[in-house]
């Protein structure tokens, strides 16, 4: 007697947990169902964890990416993307890897541009995000951190941006390399140049100044160059020489990126340190003494209610080189 | 596409036992058909000993006196049925074993009914029949019932207990439910909740059917599982090779925080165009 109505009871436990699993099972495909309407892309395994460190699951990593689609988009459109994919999150003892090649099964509705590569001679198939929907579709292939050169598309080799990338080495930190963006800034207001500045996401500093795209990489590389070497005369801690990068406390202002193909990671995107940190476009206000690269991560950043790059585009100087 | 989710079903269905728990006959008018009754129902679920901390060793129930705290051997246990706060009237095991039902090794089914129009709230545990020596007479009951889509309703005891019951067929074979008795069933419309219950508009009903139909297909067990049983028995390996265990959040919440963010910004965008 016992046993059966210990069998009775535990089976009525059974139903009310089958019933609740159920709902659960019932309310995630809605909204599955939902998801499916408002975008093209099939998200899978969104539970999966992309930075063990701090938790961040991929779906995070989406949401993410969504959020700062208004103010990325206008940024990256048009440009061939080089992208780097975590498919087993962001740990140093798992894979990951460059792609330049739109992957095997890209959907029909990722725009893509066929671009011939002299060094491997062989024809790369680029994705261009100009849309939401390949945003999520990028997040979705676990492509973390995105990379864009300095031409669009059409005019590969005019460049429409001049590039510093100001990179300290240990014990030079952040710290630093805001005191150099700065005396970079004053030098390029005096040529009457307007730019731009955004973190890295690691250590270092990215400042970008919008041009008309007319002259070839040959011209604002030398250009990028000349500054920094004028940068480096007038203050101690700056170099302008890729031979002296890793004399300690040093700080870069590298201009050899400004080449056809060459990139930096896109503004808003997610870097892969273990704080999920984020490359983040600042106000010139922002940058001073003190500044920290964990002040900016996939939890801060979608906070921000600036924009400091909005409109950067039509904000073109005319270069005379 | 049924015949496949049979196929499944069959690879992941529990095991026969060996022994039945009971042996009778169905009896149907004058008609006696000798039946074995065997288990058919398990409960698979996942489950644990409580083990002291300490030293590890397995934990027993024992009952002890509420005055002193002292535990009482089982012979001086007697059951008591509370008539009043605190005033027990008092049966020992053999006063109740004296008017318990005996079994009379019987299912007697009154009469054969629509199988659907018993309502799946009265199912109790499911048996199953197998034939006691003539197996002539149970298959002509199984293909009788099969071919009129028809269950027999009779009673059984089991035990020392009465049940309802219902005789039907499951997968060429004949199976026994026992059912409820109607006073252990709540009738839902006794919930306040259910009083003034409003009709839905047209807009969102539209919706709603839209969900359902998007949603309908083909019943297959096997795509329920018990995600609790097969995440504990993942750490249980886990644990078994010393890996360390992570606190996971359920898919759904980023499902649903996903949509939300898409939404705002699918207009956020719109507005920028």
């Amino acid at each position: 007697m016992f046993r059966l109505y210990g069998c009775v009871f535990f089976s009525k436990k059974e139903i009310r947990f089958a019933s609740i699993n159920f709902i659960k099972v019932f309310w995630c495909k809605i909204v599955m169902e939902e998801l499916k309407e408002l975008t093209k892309v099939e998200l899978k395994n969104l539970d999966k964890i992309f930075y063990p460190k701090i938790n961040v699951t991929k779906g995070q990593v989406v949401e993410y990416y969504i959020k700062m689609s208004p103010k990325m988009l206008p940024l990256i459109a048009d440009r061939p993307l080089v992208l780097t994919r975590y498919p087993d999150g962001v740990d140093k003892e798992k894979v990951s890897f460059f792609e330049k090649n739109a992957p095997e099964g890209t959907p029909p509705w990722v725009k893509t541009k066929t671009i011939y590569s002299e060094t491997t001679t062989r024809d790369i198939n680029y994705v261009i995000c100009n849309d939401l929907d390949t945003l999520i579709w990028l997040a979705n292939l676990a492509a973390i951190e995105i990379h864009m050169p300095f031409s669009k598309v059409n005019t590969l080799d005019k460049p429409d941006f001049l590039f510093f990338d100001i990179d300290p080495e240990p014990p030079a930190t952040l710290s630093d390399a805001a005191e150099v963006a700065l005396l970079l800034k004053d030098k390029l207001c005096a040529l009457e140049l307007t730019p731009f500045i955004k973190t890295s996401g690691k250590k270092g500093l990215h400042v970008v100044i919008p041009i008309v795209p007319e002259h070839t990489f040959e011209k604002t590389r030398a250009f990028v160059h000349k500054i920094g070497i004028e940068l480096a005369k007038e203050s101690d801690m700056v170099v302008s020489e890729f031979k002296d990068t890793k004399k300690p406390g040093k700080v870069f202002a590298d201009y050899l990126q400004n080449s056809p193909l060459r990139t930096m990671v896109v503004p808003y995107s997610l870097r892969s340190t273990p704080e999920a940190t984020v490359s983040t476009p600042l106000q010139w206000a922002e940058v001073k003494k003190g500044i920290n690269p964990s002040d900016f991560t996939i939890f801060n950043v979608v906070k921000r209610k600036s924009n400091p790059w909005k409109n950067i585009f039509e904000k073109r100087c005319k270069l005379e080189v | 596409m049924a015949q496949e989710n049979l196929e499944k079903e069959e690879r992941v269905s529990a095991s026969a036992p060996r022994r039945p728990i009971w042996s009778g006959s169905v009896t149907i008018g004058l008609v006696n058909l000798p039946v074995k009754l065997y288990p058919m129902i398990y409960d698979k679920g996942v489950s644990f000993r409580f083990l002291h901390k300490v030293d590890g060793q397995p934990l027993k129930y024992v009952k002890m006196c509420t005055k002193d705290d002292k535990i009482v051997p089982w012979d001086e246990v007697v059951r008591g049925y509370e008539v009043a706060k605190n005033e027990y009237v008092t049966f020992d095991n053999k006063e109740l074993d004296a008017i318990k039902p005996e079994s009379d090794r019987q299912i007697r089914i009154s009469k054969f009914i629509d199988y659907f129009s018993v309502d799946p709230v009265y199912f109790g545990k499911t048996y199953a029949l197998m034939p006691d020596k003539s197996k002539e007479a149970y298959s002509l009951l199984l293909t009788a019932l099969e071919r009129k889509n028809k269950a027999g309703a009779g009673r059984i005891t089991l035990r020392t207990k009465e049940y309802p019951a219902l005789l039907h067929t499951y997968r060429g074979a004949l199976v026994l439910t026992t059912l409820r008795y109607a006073y252990d069933v709540v009738n839902p419309q006794d919930f306040e909740d259910l009083k003034k219950l409003k009709e839905p508009s047209k807009t969102e009903l539209d919706l709603a059917i839209k969900i359902v139909t998007d949603l309908s297909g083909e019943f297959d067990i096997t795509e329920f599982e018990d995600s609790y049983k097969k995440r504990v028995e993942e750490i249980i390996e886990q644990k078994l090779k010393g890996e360390k265990i992570r606190v996971e959040k359920p898919p759904e919440v980023e499902a649903k925080s996903l949509m939300v963010a898409l939404r705002e910004t699918l207009k956020q965008l719109e507005k920028q165009q």
